[in-house]
């Protein structure tokens, strides 16, 4: 016992000398080096799609940044950490950006789960924390002073456009009951019930209302529901996976809705392949269109794709969009460091309108933008915007066509 | 009240699942009555089949059906190979908690080398048959789980004829009946166990092939697998491979029925409600082996 | 020399405690000290983990979920039933304990195997009623616990590091007190032949029963502690398979049997994890590691590497061994029938 009690003793000192040695390298706000900006991105694991074309937006941006020059006279460089879709590792990778590795700024990651726990973070930091993903509305709900979030619309407000088109039918045409079928995730279940709710308000009936957890692999009990109800509109508050799986499903049950529409999924590049090419008709909200007139868009959209050899879709626009935004901000603050700096650029954000590739954005005090999504359908074989009217590339195929 | 056509889809689906679950609890059942173990790799094995089967079919455009020609082998000479060489490493007076830590770190090794090599996106095998469905009295089956279940069917009757008619059947049921016996009558208790393990991950393999037909994989959707089969063990009586299959049945038809009113989450509940009803009650489980009393 | 050899022992329990507390002030930043607090919070658990485990050899791979329990106790009465902070800490312990009973009475009632299933199937089924059950757990958009104390990060990381380090106190303390009790005899007696500690007149239910509450209710302290610190809590990390694993990996390889063995398991374990994150970033890899260390352990180290160190320097050592050694009736019973294998 006594041997062994020394033996831990030796453990115990030989760690805490690895412990205390393993830190300690400072990197000041020198004007020569560098802006280190520090990002966890879910590189693996659950989001590790959309993870992976944040992390291309991010890129494209600094890599654009430094071609013409820099901020402030620095060269950017992304200090990039994966944290496995996990909200455990992503606030420790921000605690590790922003207390150890000192970084100057940093950006948000993916997702809401994971945005919360890492905004949190940050705030207590200090540090202004733009983020592409955290859409649902519970982000702004937690009192952060230091959050933005860098696209058009937050997820309850993506369908606002086809809430209307719909209620605006004639009443003879216009739908009369809905199936809804939502992921447990705030992002998913949020664009689904903006929808719910604008939709029963309008006297459209729900007959199905189903939510699933995002390990859900078998979706054909959801699906039987979802078929044995017959209803005119489905929808889904799909991530990508599921969204495939349940169509699938509802496929096999030869279940035909007059509209269905997912939100991110018919986006995927994946997709159409995926559902065996039916994807006639079916719908998404997207923040983000390569054809949009905006200034920066053209350099992006054409930059992006010598630099990546396709063109960028909604993910890798956000992740740019957060750049934009963080860089606006520190151009005009004059200054990228940890400490009094960040409220600065915090300040500036807040009281400013930031040009970027999805539009002019703006944010009330919670951090939440104010625009709205438009809506795409797929036409033809592509998919192409439809609403709001003045943007749109194709008319509004309704019904759909049979899947 | 759900409609009768809602009711008669679950029941079709139940019955599908039931068998896909009485195929995978099977295997688990025979490791346990031939070692004492609880075989916690069992599940990330089918994932690890249906990742194969997967790959198989994007690299090379094969039906997953076809690669179970090479997974079966293969996962039968893993499993004669898993028990010869680690298991029986074990110290038997600690083997029943050892060989769970062990197998529980190969489940580990497994579901990390997957999320390694193929990432954690969600997979899915894209069939040309992926969504054709067959019309039964107005409810609709998909070709994909009807495809599954006849695989289930196939494999377990196979098994049987082998338990029961053939002198290898005879030796392991010996085997797991009283294996200092069967030792005494002469049959190679060591060599009929190592089978025994390589005959329970081959049925992994299958379970693994039919799960890729129809339904999204990621590395870690094994944990998602073997608290139901557990379950079902539990229930079904440690030991019983009957048992285990009646109790597939009846908590698979359970939990696709409970789906209508509970949804999906909740419905899954059903099979650790029963597990501890069932040690609350019935120690032994309902339809169960001797065996089960001591563990 | 009994009393050279208590000398060594106390020193080295005061070398021990006194690195401990001068951590948070040589850790030379936030990141490094949050860091400490993970690994208590890891020792703390280990050691909880370690009153069925090493007292009854009965191994729970769900410890995680009680854990999960006791940070979501905490958790839904500070933010929902606006408790303050630490009595819903002890209101959590008490409730956790509470539910340890039933558990308990289905998980111990039959022997090691299903012991393990229920264990597992208790992360499982958790999982499932936390995440469905959103309108009191918040579900997978997760449940924020208000901080206790209005302070900056790193101070609010010191004094969760010191609080850690005072439930490991008294968790070691607590099975210190134990293991040299009749009850603690008991209760090994379990480990050693549960037919014979029965037949011998042990009570091995109750016994049984009773160190699980016990083991339930530290951990159910830990993690509400752990709620505190932390602040968000996700029912797919809180009833994680994974945070089981850790534990039963720290504790064997430090050594189920030694006071200090799950200490050392975490500091190992916990240490090993951050740095490969910090060197190498977050792959599955960790799970590949995590597989590995936990099957080498349990194939060539089952009694941790304290006892193997021990050995080490035994053999190297001069050879003090006295006549009688301690020897279990499980490495008895093995003994025999490796020399009966022999002879065949």
């Amino acid at each position: 016992m006594s041997k062994s009690l020394k033996a831990l003793a030796a453990a115990m000192i030989l760690t805490l000398g690895a412990c205390s040695g393993g830190g300690g390298d400072d990197t000041g706000g020198n004007t020569d080096e560098p802006i280190v900006i520090g990002v966890s991105l879910p590189l693996t694991g659950d989001f590790s799609e959309p993870g992976k074309g944040v992390q291309q937006g991010y890129e494209a941006w600094a890599k654009i940044v430094n071609d013409s020059g820099g901020l402030l006279g620095r060269q950017v460089e992304l200090k990039i950490l994966d944290d496995q879709s996990n909200a455990d590792r992503v606030v420790a990778d921000y605690e590790q950006l922003i207390g150890k590795d000192q970084v100057d700024l940093v950006f948000g990651p993916f997702s809401t789960r994971l945005v919360v726990p890492s905004a949190r973070v940050a705030e207590e930091y200090g540090m202004l924390f733009v983020e592409p993903a955290g859409a649902a509305k519970e982000v702004f709900e937690q009192g952060f002073k230091n959050l933005f979030y860098a696209a058009p619309a937050v997820a309850n407000d993506h369908y606002n456009h086809l809430a209307e088109y719909i209620l605006a039918m004639p009443a003879d045409q216009r739908p009369k009951t809905a199936a809804y079928a939502a992921m447990d995730d705030p992002f998913a279940q949020g664009t689904a019930y903006g929808l719910k709710a604008k939709l029963e308000a309008g006297g459209i009936k729900t007959v199905v209302n189903e939510v699933y957890p995002p390990n859900t692999t078998d979706f054909s009990g959801i699906a039987a529901k979802v078929a044995d109800a017959k209803a005119d509109v489905l929808v889904g508050g799909s991530q990508y996976q599921d969204g495939v799986n349940l169509i699938v499903a509802l496929q096999q049950l030869g279940y035909q809705p007059k509209l269905a529409a997912f939100s991110t999924a018919p986006t995927n590049p994946e997709f159409a392949k995926a559902v065996g090419n039916k994807t006639e008709g079916i719908l998404s909200p997207t923040g983000y269109s390569q054809d949009a007139q905006y200034p920066s868009n053209k350099e992006f959209v054409e930059k992006f794709t010598a630099q990546f050899g396709k063109a960028p879709e909604e993910d890798q626009a956000n992740g740019y969009t957060t750049g934009q935004v963080v860089a606006a901000a520190v151009t005009a603050a004059g200054c990228a460091e940890q400490g009094d700096c960040q409220k600065k650029l915090v300040d500036w954000v807040r009281a400013n309108t930031v040009e970027t590739v999805v539009g002019p954005l703006s944010w009330d005090g919670t951090g939440k933008p104010k625009g709205a999504h438009m809506i795409q359908q797929w036409v033809g074989g592509d998919i192409k915007i439809v609403l709001p009217a003045d943007v749109k590339e194709a008319e509004f195929v309704f019904p759909k066509p049979a899947w | 009240m759900p409609s009768g056509a809602l009711l008669f889809q679950s029941v079709l689906l139940g019955i599908l699942l039931g068998g896909l679950y009485a195929l995978l609890a099977s295997g688990l059942t025979l490791y346990f009555g031939i070692m004492r173990v609880v075989m916690i790799a069992h599940s990330a094995f089918l994932i690890l089949a249906a990742y194969l089967g997967w790959w198989l079919h994007e690299r090379a455009g094969l039906d997953p059906l076809l690669a179970m020609l090479g997974t079966v082998p293969l996962f039968f000479g893993a499993g004669v190979l898993l028990q010869r060489v680690l298991l029986t490493r074990l110290r038997p007076a600690t083997l029943t908690m050892m060989s769970v830590l062990l197998t529980f770190a190969i489940a580990l090794l497994i579901e990390g080398l997957l999320g390694y090599a193929f990432t954690g996106t969600q997979r899915r095998v894209q069939l040309g048959y992926g969504s054709a469905s067959l019309e039964v009295f107005g409810a609709r089956v998909a070709v994909v789980k009807l495809i599954a279940f006849g695989l289930a069917v196939v494999a377990l009757g196979t098994l049987y004829v082998l338990m029961k008619r053939t002198r290898f059947g005879w030796a392991l049921r010996a085997t797991i009946q009283h294996r200092d016996a069967a030792r005494l009558l002469g049959i190679d208790t060591d060599r009929v166990a190592g089978y025994g393990f390589g005959i329970g991950l081959a049925t992994a393999a299958i379970g693994g092939t039919a799960l890729s037909l129809d339904t999204t994989i990621y590395p870690s959707l094994h944990w998602h697998w073997i608290g139901p089969l557990m379950a079902i063990i539990v229930v079904g009586g440690l030991g019983s491979v009957p048992g285990a299959a009646i109790a597939a049945m009846v908590l698979g038809m359970a939990q696709s029925l409970l789906q209508i009113p509970m949804g999906t989450t909740w419905a899954q509940t059903v099979f650790y409600v029963a597990l501890f009803a069932t040690l609350a009650i019935r120690p032994q489980g309902f339809f169960g082996g001797r065996l089960a009393q001591r563990f | 020399m009994p009393s050279g050899s208590k000398v060594l022992k106390l020193a080295a329990v005061a070398l021990l405690a006194v690195a401990v507390l001068a951590f948070p002030s040589i850790a030379p930043n936030p990141y490094i000290l949050s860091a400490g607090v993970l690994v208590v919070y890891y020792a703390v658990l280990a050691t909880s983990w370690n009153f069925v485990g090493g007292f009854t050899g009965y191994i729970s791979l769900g410890h995680g979920a009680l854990a999960g329990l006791g940070a979501y106790s905490t958790g839904i009465l500070v933010a929902k039933a606006g408790l303050p902070p630490f009595l819903a800490l002890a209101a959590a312990g008490a409730f956790v304990g509470l539910l340890a009973v039933p558990i308990g009475l289905a998980a111990l009632r039959v022997r090691g195997a299903s012991f393990v299933i229920v264990s597992i199937s208790l992360v499982l089924i958790l999982l499932l009623v936390f995440q469905s059950w959103s309108s009191v757990t918040g579900g997978s958009r997760g449940l924020v616990v208000p901080r206790p104390f209005q302070l900056t990060r790193p101070e609010h990381h010191r004094i969760f590091y010191f609080l850690f380090a005072g439930l490991l106190a008294l968790a070691v303390l607590a099975w210190w007190l134990i293991d040299r009790s009749r009850f603690g005899l008991g209760l090994k007696s379990i480990r050693e032949d549960e037919d014979k500690a029965e037949a011998l007149g042990t009570a091995t239910y109750a016994y049984k029963l009773i160190v699980f509450v016990v083991s339930a209710v530290f951990t159910a302290l830990a993690g509400g502690l752990y709620a505190l610190w932390f602040g968000d809590l996700d029912p797919v990390f809180q009833f994680s398979i994974l945070t089981g694993s850790y534990l039963v990996l720290m504790a064997l390889l430090g050594g189920v049997r030694q006071l200090f063995g799950p200490v050392v398991g975490a500091l190992i374990v916990g240490i090993a994890l951050e740095f490969f994150k910090v060197e190498y970033g977050d792959t599955p890899l960790h799970l590949v590691a995590t597989g590995l260390l936990l099957a080498l352990v349990v194939l060539f180290m089952p009694d941790g590497v304290l006892p193997a160190i021990a050995d080490l320097i035994k053999r190297f050592g001069r050879s003090d061994r006295t006549s009688i050694r301690e020897v279990s009736a499980a490495e008895l019973r093995e003994q025999r029938l490796q020399n009966a294998g022999g002879t065949k």
